[in-house]
């Protein structure tokens, strides 16, 4: 087989997944690294180190035009990733310690991925979204640093200000978001967007903009993992990324006539299925089930 | 209706300047890692790559190059190969979060200057811890 094969199928795979990701509101990262784990033949060690280079280029791209228009907030942010920073290098510490201490530490890894992503599927499917929330009291310490904001909605033709609350109960929930983000080399927008919206009373458009906000720093800071320990390949980092950068453009495009809600249930199916073979191939690895493929 | 939104300056310098390092990150990353795939030359050649892909990083950098990856000196000292300047590229992209809040510090107010630099700090610890604490688990 010629060498190009597997990176061009890498490519046409993230392209794919560029697409549907924006049409069915999943971040691409969370759907490269169990799929990719489950069906190419790279390392873990390097799917997670593109998969972290993936997202944090993903975030980088669209959090300074979020930021401009008042929807991503570095007020939010900063508190939030002074926790989730520390715990996102620890992640990638552990992730790449545990593939190099144990001589079968690959699978061990694999399991956990494929649970940590059964984990999002649950999420992803009953997590509801507020688009206003209604946030009665402040904080002492969101009140104190002063967090609010403001952005034009067309929606509603107005500019919409919004604070928010519950820091405290907040941070320990970005910190281990940050542990699993920087672990897996996975984007965290699916539990970002939650804890935002929901715990902190984030309006719905903020908490995904600052979710993308807190990635460029969390991933940024584990990528250094990652980079020190050489597990980031270009031949592997650049059709992925290039992939998932059309993808998006042409996925941005059609997620405007598509049937979002129909695109959304294949994706949960195919991170269902994802999360299955991952958990099925790390069990195969350590032998606990006969292998079958 | 005011559809003028007044975003505080300490977040439009932010992403002016994530915007500015993440442009150049991209050109850096992408292009020298095009023309090495196109060539297939590189610090490591493309089919030593593919051979060994599947193996963990400290086992693939032994078997393809006899070294032991521990820090930045891999890349750092072989830019003239492709590959490595693309991973420069990279360093580039994780750069611009830091650089983007070393810039907002100086539009803060006195709490997010305390903060922001808390931030900085851990940044550098980041970035230097690997030169102090090798990760490989023996």
């Amino acid at each position: 087989m010629d060498w190009w094969f597997w990176p061009l199928c890498l490519f046409l795979f993230t392209l794919v997944i560029g697409i549907i990701a924006p049409i069915a509101g999943v971040g691409g990262g969370v759907l490269f690294v169990p799929l990719t784990t489950a069906f190419f033949p790279f390392h873990v060690d390097f799917i997670r180190g593109a998969g972290l280079i993936m997202a944090l280029t993903s975030a980088l791209s669209s959090a300074p035009q979020l930021v401009k228009r008042g929807l991503a907030n570095l007020r939010i942010m900063a508190p939030v990733v002074i926790v989730s920073v520390v715990t996102s290098i620890l992640g990638g510490i552990v992730g790449l310690w545990v593939t190099n201490a144990f001589p079968k530490g690959k699978y061990y890894i694999t399991i956990a991925l494929g649970v940590v992503l059964f984990i999002i599927f649950v999420v992803m499917l009953t997590s509801k979204r507020v688009e206003f929330p209604e946030v009665k009291k402040v904080d002492p310490i969101s009140a104190k640093l002063g967090i609010y904001g403001a952005w034009y909605e067309p929606s509603l033709d107005k500019v919409v200000e919004y604070r928010i609350t519950n820091m405290p109960i907040a941070l320990p929930a970005f910190a281990a978001v940050g542990f699993i983000a920087g672990m897996f080399g996975l984007g965290a927008g699916w539990a970002n967007v939650p804890v935002l919206n929901l715990i902190m009373g984030a309006p719905i458009k903020v908490a995904t903009s600052t979710s993308m906000l807190i990635i460029t720093v969390n991933d940024a800071a584990a990528a250094w993992v990652y980079l020190a320990n050489g597990a980031v390949l270009p031949i592997i980092v650049i059709p992925s990324v290039v992939g998932i950068t059309i993808g998006a453009r042409i996925g941005a495009k059609l997620a405007v006539k598509a049937k979002p809600r129909i695109v959304r249930y294949i994706v949960l199916g195919v991170m269902l299925l994802a999360a299955v073979l991952d958990i099925y191939k790390g069990l195969a690895g350590l032998g606990v089930v006969p292998k079958v493929f | 209706m005011d559809k003028d939104v007044k975003v505080d300056p300490m977040n439009i310098t932010f992403a002016r300047v994530m915007e500015v390092v993440t442009y150049l990150g991209l050109i850096l990353m992408i292009a020298p890692g095009v023309i090495y795939l196109v060539t297939g030359n590189g610090f490591v050649s493309t089919a030593d790559a593919v051979k060994y892909w599947d193996k963990p990083a400290k086992v693939f950098w032994e078997t393809t190059k006899g070294i032991e990856i521990s820090g930045y000196s891999w890349f750092l000292g072989n830019l003239g190969y492709m590959d490595c300047l693309s991973i420069v590229g990279i360093v580039l992209l994780a750069l611009a979060s830091l650089a983007a809040i070393i810039a907002a510090i100086f539009k803060a107010d006195s709490k997010y200057k305390i903060l922001l630099a808390i931030l900085v700090v851990e940044f550098i610890i980041a970035i230097v811890r690997p030169l102090f604490m090798h990760v490989t688990g023996h």
